[in-house]
């Protein structure tokens, strides 16, 4: 019994040891708990970022729209036809009087149609027969052409 | 034990006893609120919008309004930046001040803006309009008194201390038309509201304005999603050419003006297609100013006459009445009527225009001296099953289906009706008794400049929708005549408008047309000495490009369509053959004929 006694207190750490042990252990979960919230805190505000970013460039993308219909309505303004009278009179042009407009026969000329400002619904499709061979042939496509070509123009030049 | 070390432990005990309690106890609550919400949905609902609206700001994205745009591509109808100003109810220290700088700058009423400035902040009350559509001009002069009066006032203490704080504004898109008051009557306006009247604003307004939507908006920046996509209004491609239309108000104005008129109307409708090229009236109004709308259009004034205003065509209708005659066999050109100067249809005597006896006269004599008891008696000759079912082939007391809101129908009495009389049906020969539309009319007889075929009056031309243009496509509304029966009416009006020298008659082209005059009636009949003088004319004969429709209502320097009317078709029609590159008809015969022989 003393023998068994004497080997475990032999065997047994310090108590300032187990102290350690158990400071060592605590501080390693406070170092981990404290990485991870860093991690989590630089992502989190990484992410804060870029959302505060997107929802400028929301407001942005409004304000610019928003610009670009005041620029195109601007423009109107500018070229309205009584301005544009204005600017032509201010220049010296004046309304030509019908006796002296020549008419020109000008083949091909079509009547001036209604203004086009987007594509028609109306899909297109590029044709395959316009797609060239380079395109759309291999490298041994190619060559067996090419050797055939070759082929028929020896069998031709022969007399 | 000691005393002290027992009541240290009892104190132990207690205070473990209540942490104890009050973990059993909260739980207690916690299910009991559980159990509460899952049983009572609407308690669920109120408590999930709650915590929607702690987390998210409500947002409404309003799509840009479509643009208008003549045929050409030139913008009729465009947006521009325009705000709102309010106030921040919470933030606002000195109402009287917000009040008086709005007023003088802005132009709002003092007292509807203190009122509005002054109301108390509370739940349901956080922000207040005080006005809407306030340029940018005007929003930068009320940045710069903003700016002044917080450098001056900012550090003083006090009541009464000048104060814009609370006065906020927020940009959103408003219309705006940069040619002013052109096309006024077809194009409409939009109210504050963004809502449609009148024209191709209200008869679009769904289509041009797109499909608002509320979003709510996290406020953690965490969570920013990306705004659903609204897609844009409709932009709409119109028929109108911007420099006919503005080359035909201009003429219409000038012809209101000499001959003193109530009003004017001028349509152009390309008769092959039924496309209108111009549609001029009178008033206008500055589409920029619509809160002016009831001083340039007083009680009911129409906003667009050619489409809104019915009224007693006259002798302009003789045209049909002829096309039908000719048309079912019951004359000819060659036809030849005796006129008397009286004819007796349902028990009413019917007389010439001058009262006069015209003698032996043929279809195109009856034409051109647009002689009243020939017409009538055409009528006789084709029956009134005839007439009235061409009537009704004509469109004649139907609306024609053109894209522009509020168009009358005008009334056609018909055989079987409690007011038609056998009278009408000689009434009716020379546009009395019958009411329609200048475009009704105009619509009708382009069927005589095209071969027989009407086509469906048009104005717009296509539609811009999410980056794709869709052609409207033309439709044929009917075709009420032979092709033979107008090519003959076309010569036998032209024929006649050379015979009595017309004032209509446009040097180096051959053009068809015939004049209206008629007596406006009253409660009491045809009391009044007033008038509507028409034209309506169309050209080249050989091949129409354009039909031509005037209207003077009630002219005072002359009554007869013939001398206010017939000048105005001439002029427009000058004015249209440049605009429209059409030579001539002889160096277009030439051109054609050089073509023909490079062929």
């Amino acid at each position: 019994m003393d023998q068994l006694e004497h080997i475990t207190r032999a065997y047994s750490q310090a108590p300032w040891r187990k102290q350690w042990q158990i400071i060592g252990l605590v501080s390693l979960i406070l170092v981990l708990i404290a990485m991870i919230a860093g991690v989590y805190l630089s992502i989190s505000a990484q992410a804060t970022a870029v959302g505060r970013d997107i929802q400028s460039m929301q407001a942005t993308t409004i304000a610019v729209d928003r610009e670009n219909e005041d620029l195109q309505s601007h423009l109107a303004l500018i070229l309205s036809s009584s301005e544009m009278e204005e600017r032509a009179r201010s220049l010296g042009f004046v309304p030509v009087p019908p006796e002296q407009i020549v008419y020109l026969n000008v083949p091909g000329y079509e009547e001036r149609q209604s203004i086009i400002l987007a594509p028609s619904n109306e899909r297109s499709v590029v044709g395959a027969r316009y797609m060239p061979p380079e395109f759309t042939e291999s490298i041994f496509e190619w060559l067996f052409v090419h050797a055939r070509l070759w082929y028929s123009s020896m069998i031709e030049v022969q007399p | 034990m000691s005393r002290a070390a027992t009541l240290k432990d009892q104190e132990r005990t207690w205070r473990y006893s209540f942490v104890g309690v009050m973990l059993a106890v909260l739980p207690f609550f916690i299910f009991l609120q559980v159990v509460r919400i899952q049983i009572d949905p609407k308690l669920l609902e109120n408590v999930r919008a709650k915590i929607e609206i702690s987390q998210h700001a409500q947002h409404m994205i309003v799509p840009a309004r479509g643009q208008l745009y003549d045929r050409r591509g030139n913008l009729l109808a465009g947006n521009r930046t325009v705000y709102e100003v309010g106030v921040e109810l919470r933030d606002v220290v000195n109402a009287q001040t917000i009040a008086q700088t709005v007023s003088a700058i802005l132009g709002v009423d003092y007292q509807d803006a203190l009122a509005r400035a002054s109301l108390t902040s509370s739940e349901n009350a956080v922000y207040s309009v005080l006005v809407d559509n306030v340029p940018q001009e005007e929003i930068d002069k009320l940045a710069v008194v903003k700016e002044q009066m917080d450098a001056l006032y900012a550090k003083t203490k006090g009541e009464n201390v000048p104060s814009l704080i609370g006065l906020v504004y927020y940009p959103h898109l408003g219309r705006i038309y940069p040619e002013s008051s052109l096309a006024s009557n077809i194009l409409g306006f939009v109210s504050r509201e963004r809502k449609g009247y009148f024209g191709i604003e209200e008869r679009f307004d769904g289509l041009l304005s797109g499909t608002s939507k509320t979003i709510l908006v996290p406020l953690d920046p965490n969570r920013a999603e990306d705004l659903p996509k609204v897609p844009d209004g409709a932009s709409l491609v119109l028929t109108i050419d911007r420099e006919i239309q503005r080359a035909m108000e201009e003429i219409i104005d000038r012809a209101v003006a000499g001959s003193g008129s109530d009003s004017g109307t001028l349509v152009v409708v390309d008769p092959r297609t039924g496309e209108v090229l111009a549609l001029a009236t009178t008033p206008r109004m500055d589409l920029n100013e619509f809160w002016k709308y009831s001083q340039v259009f007083p009680k009911d004034t129409p906003f667009n006459r050619a489409v809104s205003q019915a009224y007693e065509p006259g002798s302009v209708f003789k045209v049909l009445t002829m096309a039908t005659g000719l048309d079912v066999g019951a004359v000819t050109p060659d036809t030849v009527f005796v006129d008397t100067g009286a004819i007796e249809i349902g028990g009413t005597v019917i007389y010439n225009w001058n009262q006069g006896a015209w003698g032996p006269q043929d279809m195109t004599g009856c034409l051109q001296h647009s002689l009243n008891v020939c017409l009538a008696w055409i009528n006789t000759q084709t029956g009134a099953n005839n007439f009235y079912r061409y009537m009704q082939s004509f469109g004649i007391g139907h609306v024609t289906g053109i894209d522009l809101a509020g168009e009358a129908s005008g009334r056609l009495k018909m055989p079987g009706d409690n007011d038609w009389y056998a009278a009408d049906l000689g009434t009716n020969a020379f546009g009395q008794g019958v009411a329609a539309t200048p475009i009704q009319m105009a619509v009708a007889i382009s069927a005589v400049a095209n071969k027989g075929v009407m086509m469906a009056p048009q104005i717009v031309n296509s539609v811009i929708s999410e980056g794709y243009q869709h052609q409207i496509e033309r439709r044929v509304i009917g075709v009420p005549l032979k092709p033979e029966t107008a090519k003959t009416l076309t010569h036998m009006l032209a024929r006649s408008l050379e015979v009595e020298s017309s004032d209509a008659l446009v040097t180096g082209y051959r053009v068809a047309g015939k004049t209206g005059t008629a007596e406006v009636p009253t409660p009491f009949g045809y009391t009044s000495n007033a008038t509507n003088a028409s034209f309506v004319g169309w050209g080249p004969v050989d091949s129409p490009r354009f039909l031509v429709y005037v209207w003077l209502e009630k002219p005072t320097t002359s009554p007869w369509g013939s001398v206010v009317a017939a000048p105005v078709f001439r002029e427009a029609v000058e004015s249209l053959v440049v605009l429209l590159n059409l030579p001539p008809d002889d160096v277009r015969r030439q051109l054609n004929s050089s073509i023909d022989g490079q062929n």
